[in-house]
C-alpha cells in the first residue's frame, strides 16, 4: 500500500508516495538517492544506517516509511555545518577513525548524539554510546580518540 | 637493520588520501552504484545440505509481471570453477552441497517482486544424507560430496624435513596435544555484492566490491567461458575485506549471468544472512595435533604437526591455506626437524578459505600453545624460550624460505617492557595470568601461477600532479595512502599532490591484489620502479632547463634542483609542461613492475614462498574469574617488525583492528552448525567485539629495514591477529591452570576445564 509522506531531510522539505512497509534507509538509498546512510545488516545490531529523526538516532533500518510523515530526519549528508566538516568529521578524518569508512557515516550520527547529550564524555562513556555500533577494520581505538577530540574542539569553539 | 635512510615523506603521519569522503558519506560503495535501468537481483539457495534437483520450474516466476530474468544452470555453460580446484559452479548442477548454495536466481524491477519471484520457483528436491564433520567424512561408506573425490579428501600433504624420528629421539622433553580452531568469519560490516552489465557484444563490465580484481576476472572469466577480455572488473570503494572478497563465491557471476538474460544491469547484493550462508568464505577450521621436542636448554629439536582441516562442499582457497597452517610456522623458530601431515576433507557445509592470516591463526593457535606447554615442562620462562629459538635475518627454515629480515628478538624485547613482564610474573595476582606468543607472516605469496608480482603506471600531469594507475586492491586497509606516499617520495613531490585511481582491468595493468600481507612490499615496489622510471624522464628534461648534469639532480617538495646550487630550481610542473609542450612532445608518464625473489614451491612443497617475512610478538595479561569462567584481558601489547612503517596511522590501525579480530576469534566469535545449517547467521547471536570488548592495547614498531622492500617496507596486515587466540591462552593457563583446547574460549568451557581440573585433583 503506498501512501504520501511529507517530511524534511537535511532541512528540505520532501513529499513522495511510498509503500508504507518501505524501510526508512531503503527509502533513503534507494528512492531518494541519499546514500551515505549504510546498511550493515538490516536487523538492528550493527548502527551502521544510524541517522536522525526528530533529534534521536535511530537505526533507519528498522523504521517504517509510514512512520515518517512530518518527521525531520538528519543523515551524515547533513552533518557538515555549511561547507565546512562538522568537528566530528575532522578528527575522524585526523586521527584515522575511518579504515574502509562503511561503519563510518553510523559512527559519526551516533558520536554526534552521544556529544549533543554529553559535551565531555569520559572514554567509559564513550565505548559504553558507541558499542551498538559496530567497526570491523578500526578496533576502535582511533574512533575513540577522535570523539575526545571532536568533544575538545567543541568545547572550545 | 636501522634505517639507512632518513624520508621526506615514507614515515610521515599523513592522512588517508580517501578520508574525506569517507567522513562525509561520499564514498561509492558497492550499493551505492545505480545504472540506468538497473535491475535488482535475488538469488534462490538450497534449504538442504545436500540434496539432488529432481527438477525446477521457473515458468510462474517468469510470468510474475516485473520479472526480466529468471535462471538457473541451463543459463550457463556448467563449467566448474575454483581457485585452486575448479569444483563449485555459478548455479547447482544436479545438486545442491550446503545450506545457501545458489541454486538459482532472479532479476525484477523491484526487490519485492524479485522476492516473490523466487518464492514462485518450484524445485522438486531429493535430500540426500550428508556429512558434517571431517573425521566422520573420511571413514569408508560415509556420503560422498563430490563422487570423484574417494572418502571425501581434497588434498593430503606428507611433508618430513631432517629426520623426525631421531629429532624426536634426542629430545629431552616431548609435549603433545592437540587443539581445534573454528570457522570464524570476516564480518566486513559491507557484504559482498556486484553491479553487473552485459553488451550485445559478448563484454561483461562488474561493479565489484573485490579486493583482487585480475583473480576474479580470471575465475570469471573462466566460469562465464569467455576470454579474459570481456570480463571487466570495475573496483568499486570496499568496505573490508580480510580474506572475504577475494572472489570465491558466486556473487557477482550470478549477477552477470542474470544480466546477460535480462539484457539490463543487475544489482546483487548480499543480506546479512547471505554473507554468512554463502558469501565471504569462512576461516578454515581445523584440527591440529601439534607435538613438539625440546633438548633441556629449550632449543625445540623436532616439531610435528598433524592437520585435518574442515574445506566445506567446495575448495576456494582451503588447499594454500591448509599448506600454510601445517608449514609456515616453521618460518618463526630456528627448526630443523619437522614433518607435518595434513588432510582437507568435504563436508556438506559452507566453503572454507581466505581469512586474514590464512592458515596461520589456526597453526598458531596450536602451535604457540604447545611452544607454553613445553615452556612449563622444562622451568623455564616461556619468553625466554621464545627468544632461544627465535628466527634471525639470514635464516632459512626446512621449507627453503628465506628471510632476509628478522627482529623478532627485538620485539620479544619491546613486549616484555611494555607488559611488564619480569615484574608481574615476580609478583602474580590471584587468578590474573600472562601469555605470549610469536608470529611470522608473509609479504606477498607465490602461488597463483608462478608470479609474485605487481605493476604500476604513474602518469605526470601538466600541474605537476601524478596520478597512479594501480589494479591492486584497496579495500579500506589504507594501502593506497601508502602508495601514495611511496610515489611521493621517490618523486620528490609532495604526497598531497598525488593521487591513486580505483582498480579497473581496462584501464590498469596486472595485479593480484590485496591478499598475504602484499601490497605495501610487493605493489609498494612496482609504485617506486614506475616513480624511477618517471623520475628519469623528468630529470632529462630539467637537466636541459637547467643546463646541468642529470646525475646532479635531485627534486624535493615539487621542484627539482641542481646538487649544492639550490638556488637554480625548476618545478616539476614546469617541467612536465616544458617536456608537453614542444616538437616532438610527449607526456611523462611511467610504468614499473616488481616480482618477489620468490620460488613456486616444487611438489614437496619446497621453496621460498615469499619475498620478505614479518614478525611479531604479543602478550596479554588476562583475569579468570573462577566463580563464573569470565576472561577479562586487563593489558595486550603487541610488536611487529614490519620493516619501515611508511604510513604511521594506517600501520597502527592495522595492529588495532588486528586486535581486535583476534579477541572475538579468541573469545566470542564462530559459527554454530546443526546438520549443516548455520544457526546463528546474524550479528546478534555471531559477536564480533564492540568498542566495549577491547582491552587497553600498547603497540610499537621495531626498528627494522628490509633489504628488499620498497624504502625498507614489508607486509604487516594479517601479523596482527595470527597469535592472538593463542596468547590469551597461554594467558588463561598461567591464571588458572586450564586450558580449553577448542575455540572460541567461552566461560561455560573454561568453567568445565576448572571443574575436570578439581575432579583430577
Ligand atoms: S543496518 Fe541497521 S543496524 Fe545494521
Ligand atoms: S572502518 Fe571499516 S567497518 Fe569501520
Amino acid at each position: 500500500m503506498k501512501m504520501n509522506i511529507q517530511f524534511s531531510l537535511n532541512g528540505k522539505s520532501i513529499s513522495r508516495d511510498v509503500p508504507t512497509h518501505r524501510l526508512l534507509l531503503d527509502l533513503l538509498r534507494d528512492e531518494i538517492g541519499v546514500t551515505g546512510t549504510k546498511e550493515g545488516c538490516g536487523t538492528g545490531d550493527c548502527g551502521a544506517c544510524t541517522v536522525f529523526l526528530n533529534g534521536k538516532p535511530v537505526n533507519s533500518c528498522l523504521v517504517l516509511s509510514g512512520e515518517l510523515d512530518g518527521a525531520e530526519i538528519v543523515t551524515i549528508e547533513g552533518l557538515k555545518i555549511g561547507p565546512e566538516l562538522h568537528p566530528i568529521q575532522k578528527t575522524f578524518l585526523q586521527d584515522g577513525g575511518a579504515q574502509c569508512g562503511y561503519c563510518t557515516p553510523g559512527m559519526l550520527m551516533m558520536s554526534k548524539a552521544l556529544l549533543d547529550e554529553n559535551p565531555n564524555p569520559s572514554e567509559e562513556e564513550i565505548r559504553f554510546a558507541l558499542a551498538g555500533n559496530l567497526c570491523r577494520c578500526t578496533g576502535y581505538a582511533k574512533i575513540v580518540q577522535a570523539v575526545q577530540d571532536a568533544a575538545a574542539l567543541l568545547r572550545n569553539r | 637493520m636501522a634505517k639507512a635512510e632518513t624520508f621526506s615523506v615514507v614515515g610521515q603521519r599523513v592522512q588517508r588520501i580517501e578520508g574525506f569522503e569517507k567522513v562525509t558519506g561520499d564514498s561509492k560503495f558497492i550499493a551505492d552504484i545505480f545504472l540506468p535501468g538497473m535491475l535488482v537481483g535475488k538469488v534462490l539457495r538450497s534449504p538442504f545440505p545436500h540434496a539432488r534437483i529432481r527438477h525446477i520450474d521457473i515458468s510462474k516466476a517468469e510470468r510474475l509481471p516485473g520479472v526480466r530474468a529468471v535462471v538457473t544452470a541451463e543459463d550457463t555453460i556448467k563449467r566448474p570453477w575454483g581457485a585452486f580446484f575448479a569444483d563449485q559452479y555459478i548455479l547447482s548442477v544436479g545438486k545442491a552441497r550446503y545450506v545457501g548454495e545458489e541454486v538459482a536466481a532472479v532479476a525484477a524491477i523491484d526487490p519485492d517482486i524479485a522476492e516473490e519471484a523466487v518464492d514462485l520457483i518450484e524445485i522438486d528436491w531429493e535430500p540426500l544424507p550428508g556429512v558434517f564433520d571431517a573425521e566422520e567424512a573420511m571413514k569408508d561408506g560415509a556420503p560422498l560430496v563430490h563422487d570423484d573425490k574417494p572418502n571425501n579428501i581434497a588434498m593430503t600433504l606428507d611433508i618430513e624435513r631432517g629426520n623426525i624420528a631421531q629429532a624426536f629421539a634426542e629430545s629431552d622433553v616431548i609435549v603433545e596435544d592437540t587443539f581445534q580452531s573454528m570457522p570464524q568469519w570476516h564480518c566486513s560490516i559491507e557484504t559482498i555484492g556486484s553491479v553487473a552489465e552485459y553488451a550485445p557484444s559478448g563484454k561483461y563490465t562488474i561493479y565489484m566490491n573485490t579486493q583482487t580484481l585480475f583473480n576474479a576476472r580470471y575465475r570469471i572469466a573462466a566460469a562465464l567461458g569467455v576470454p579474459e577480455t570481456d570480463a571487466r572488473i570495475i573496483q568499486s570503494a570496499v568496505g573490508g575485506g580480510f580474506g572475504g572478497k577475494s572472489c570465491d563465491d558466486n556473487n557477482a557471476l550470478v549477477a552477470a549471468v542474470l544480466a546477460r538474460k535480462a539484457r539490463k544491469p543487475v544489482k546483487l547484493i548480499n543480506t546479512r544472512e547471505e554473507e554468512f550462508l554463502a558469501g565471504c568464505r569462512p576461516r578454515v577450521y581445523m584440527k591440529i595435533n601439534v607435538k613438539l621436542g625440546f633438548k633441556k636448554d629449550g632449543r625445540i629439536r623436532a616439531k610435528q604437526v598433524k592437520v585435518i582441516a574442515d574445506n566445506g562442499a567446495y575448495s576456494a582457497k582451503a588447499p594454500a591455506i591448509t599448506g600454510v597452517a601445517a608449514m609456515r610456522h616453521d618460518t618463526c623458530y630456528k627448526y630443523t626437524d619437522v614433518k607435518t601431515e595434513a588432510k582437507l576433507v568435504y563436508t556438506n557445509k559452507v566453503p572454507t578459505g581466505a581469512f586474514r592470516g590464512f592458515g596461520n591463526p589456526s597453526a598458531e593457535w596450536a602451535v604457540e600453545q604447545a611452544i607454553d606447554l613445553g615452556a612449563h615442562e622444562l622451568g623455564i620462562d616461556p619468553i625466554e624460550i621464545a627468544r632461544i629459538n627465535a628466527a634471525e635475518s639470514g635464516y632459512v627454515s626446512p621449507h627453503g624460505n628465506r628471510v632476509t629480515s628478522c627482529e623478532l628478538k627485538q620485539c620479544l624485547d619491546m613486549a616484555e617492557k611494555m607488559i611488564g613482564w619480569k615484574t608481574k610474573r615476580a609478583n602474580k595476582a590471584p587468578n590474573t595470568g600472562l601469555g605470549l606468543a610469536c608470529t611470522v607472516h608473509v609479504s606477498g605469496k607465490r602461488h597463483f601461477g608462478d608470479y609474485d608480482g605487481s605493476s604500476a603506471t604513474i602518469k605526470l600531469n601538466e600541474d605537476g600532479k601524478a596520478l597512479i594507475l594501480s589494479g591492486e586492491g584497496e579495500c579500506g586497509q589504507g594501502a593506497h595512502t601508502a602508495m601514495c606516499q611511496i610515489a611521493a617520495e621517490e618523486l620528490g613531490i609532495r604526497v598531497e599532490d598525488v593521487e591513486i585511481s580505483r582498480a579497473d582491468t581496462d584501464l590498469t595493468t596486472f595485479c593480484l591484489g590485496a591478499f598475504a600481507s602484499r601490497l605495501t612490499y610487493v605493489s609498494g615496489n612496482a609504485v617506486k620502479n614506475a616513480a624511477t622510471n618517471v623520475k628519469r624522464q623528468l630529470f632529462e628534461q630539467a637537466a636541459e632547463m637547467l643546463e646541468a648534469n642529470l646525475e646532479d639532480l635531485i627534486s624535493r617538495d615539487g621542484r627539482v634542483f641542481v646538487k649544492g646550487a639550490e638556488g637554480k630550481s625548476v618545478t616539476v610542473a614546469d617541467v612536465a609542461r616544458a617536456r608537453l609542450f614542444r616538437h616532438n612532445g610527449a607526456p611523462i608518464v611511467g610504468s614499473g613492475s616488481f616480482d618477489a625473489d620468490s620460488v613456486l614451491p616444487d611438489s614437496t612443497r619446497f621453496g621460498n614462498e615469499s619475498g620478505a617475512y614479518n614478525y611479531g610478538v604479543q602478550a596479554a595479561e588476562v583475569h579468570v574469574d573462577p566463580e563464573t569462567g569470565q576472561v577479562r584481558v586487563l593489558n595486550f601489547v603487541i610488536a611487529s617488525d614490519c620493516g619501515t612503517v611508511i604510513y604511521p596511522m594506517g600501520a597502527e590501525g592495522q595492529v588495532e583492528g588486528g586486535l581486535a579480530q583476534g579477541i572475538g576469534y579468541a573469545l566470542t566469535e564462530g559459527l554454530q552448525f546443526d546438520e549443516g545449517r548455520p544457526v546463528n547467521p546474524n550479528f546478534s547471536d555471531y559477536r564480533i567485539p564492540s568498542m566495549r570488548d577491547m582491552p587497553p592495547l600498547k603497540y610499537a614498531f621495531a626498528d627494522s629495514y628490509e633489504p628488499t622492500g620498497p624504502f625498507g617496507a614489508k607486509g604487516l596486515g594479517e601479523l596482527n591477529m595470527d597469535p592472538t587466540a593463542a596468547v590469551i591462552n597461554n594467558a588463561i593457563f598461567d591464571a588458572v591452570g586450564v586450558r580449553v583446547k577448542n575455540l572460541p574460549i567461552t566461560p561455560e568451557k573454561i568453567l568445565k576445564a576448572l571443574r575436570d581440573k578439581e575432579k583430577k585433583g
